[in-house]
């Protein structure tokens, strides 16, 4: 690799098979949390949980062109000053491997207003639990070494879980116009 | 890339709030400290209407962006943006400058072609000629393409928003704060972050490199981007020299004072990574690469830190 000598090359790190890599899962917020996020000025939620009919359904995936995996709709209706100011939407759609639990806030016009991520979870990994990945970082301290025991940030790479959502959102604004305005 | 958090709460009155949302084609996860949680919540609120107004100012994707209206009128006439939007094409044209080139926004046609972006119907065609040189900047936040050009400014305008988010947690008055955009991460305050890259062989394991207590890191790797181009495995990481897409099995992690810069400069080190090296030194920043050792199973690990070593506190496991 003499191309890159005048990189400073430190000894290859081999990670064992047995230590893949950090499970990873973090729940960013509960259904409160996101109504007050979403709706700051709303004094209370109604919830209006829907069941869709199958023609319903099908009307939604024609005019989204996503599947409908789900028949029952977890909806709220915003109240603000004593009048509806808005819908919040609580959906799961597939990640990489996992759901991903996400809020939708819908205006009175019916667009977007916000969306919220609830709980990201990515099960892949749990072999971190392993004793003897673990025990590779046992006497290490902080500032030479790894902190271990918090939690793993991994959100890159999501690409997919984001097409995933886009598709929810998609969804879910079809669903407003057939069922819920 | 992805990272880790120090999740003790320094000092104990201090609320932390960490929030995530789709935005720029990627997970935007925004953290902050705080006194109280409402503050720290309409703190983050803010960042992300931030983020949120970087995206539609320049995303390649939506047709009323900046971006698609110099795509799409700049040659016939000069195209008036956002000033932030003119601040991104100009720290554009500072990178290409200084690397010769191996940094320039108008790669977006090979992108296209690859099928990393989309056709644009309605657009007009491009000469297939020119380059970063040709996009003029003028005075009033106009833009003018000296020849039939396209640009993306994907690989820069990621790390500009992230930095913007920053800067909108700092001005709130946020104690300390974290922003990731898949792979884009500056922090401030008093919460250091490891900072893990995947192996580029496999990418579901992850490796610890660096601590990052302030600044940003860039990472850029092709594995997850990756798609099949006319049989063979192409990223969207151009050299624009060439205008060919770098191999998969390559990251690339850049540690720099702000986001942008980060960014811009992990397509450097992926289009050259002997020619970087002095770029790096002249940005104040730190490259680590990672190449898969096919012998051990291991990587390679290639780093810059020595010839700035004071700027950044290592800690590369053996």
């Amino acid at each position: 690799m003499s191309n890159y000598d005048r990189w400073l090359m430190v000894p290859a790190l081999i990670i064992p098979a047995v230590a893949s890599a950090p499970a990873y899962a973090v729940q960013y917020m509960n259904v409160e949390q996101a109504q007050k996020v979403l709706f700051p000025a709303a004094e209370g939620f109604e919830a209006r949980t829907i069941q869709l009919t199958a023609e319903q359904k099908s009307a939604i995936e024609a005019s989204s062109g996503v599947r409908v995996r789900v028949a029952e709709i977890k909806a709220w209706r915003a109240i603000q000053g004593g009048k509806p100011s808005g819908w919040f939407l609580l959906d799961e759609v597939y990640g990489k491997h996992e759901f991903i639990t996400y809020a939708v806030a819908l205006g009175m016009d019916g667009a977007v207003k916000g969306v919220e991520i609830l709980d990201y979870r990515e099960t892949h990994g749990s072999e971190v639990n392993n004793a003897k990945w673990r025990a590779q970082f046992t006497g290490k301290k902080a500032g030479d070494t790894l902190k271990l025991d918090e939690d793993i940030k991994n959100i890159s790479g999501a690409t997919l879980s984001c097409k995933h959502l886009t598709d929810g959102v998609k969804r879910l604004l079809a669903t407003y116009a057939t069922v819920l305005k | 890339m992805t990272l880790a958090g120090s999740q003790h709460s320094a000092s104990p009155e201090l609320v932390e709030c960490v929030r995530a949302r789709p935005l720029l084609g990627t997970f935007v996860e925004i953290a902050a400290h705080g006194e109280n949680a409402d503050a720290v919540q309409m703190a983050i609120s803010a960042a992300f209407a931030e983020v949120e107004r970087v995206h539609q100012l320049m995303s390649y994707q939506l047709a009323d962006s900046d971006i698609s209206r110099i795509n799409r009128d700049g040659f016939v006439s000069p195209v008036a943006v956002a000033p932030a939007t003119w601040a991104v094409l100009a720290a554009a044209e500072k990178f290409s400058a200084a690397s010769d080139g191996l940094f320039d926004i108008t790669v977006a046609p090979t992108l296209t072609k690859l099928g990393f972006l989309p056709r644009h119907a309605g657009f007009p065609r491009i000469s297939g000629q020119g380059n970063w040189q040709h996009v003029a900047l003028l005075p009033d936040h106009q833009v003018q393409l000296k020849r039939r050009l396209r640009i993306d400014v994907s690989g820069i305008a990621k790390g500009y928003a992230v930095d913007r988010a920053i800067a909108v947690l700092q001005a709130a008055g946020m104690a300390s704060g974290r922003v990731n955009a898949g792979g884009d991460l500056r922090v401030f305050g008093e919460h250091a972050q490891i900072v893990h890259v995947r192996h580029p062989a496999v990418p579901e394991q992850m490796l610890p490199i660096v601590e990052l207590k302030q600044g940003a890191a860039a990472t850029s790797a092709g594995y997850y981007t990756q798609r099949r181009y006319q049989g063979r495995m192409v990223t969207p990481l151009i050299n624009p020299h060439t205008r060919s897409a770098a191999g998969v099995q390559r990251s690339v992690t850049v540690l720099a004072n702000d986001c942008m810069t980060a960014d811009a400069l992990t397509k450097v080190v992926h289009a050259d990574p002997e020619r970087a090296v002095a770029l790096l030194g002249q940005f104040e920043a730190r490259a680590v690469m990672l190449v898969p050792d096919v012998a051990t199973g291991g990587c390679r690990v290639f780093d810059t830190s020595r010839l700035n070593p004071a700027s950044w506190q290592t800690r590369v496991i053996s």
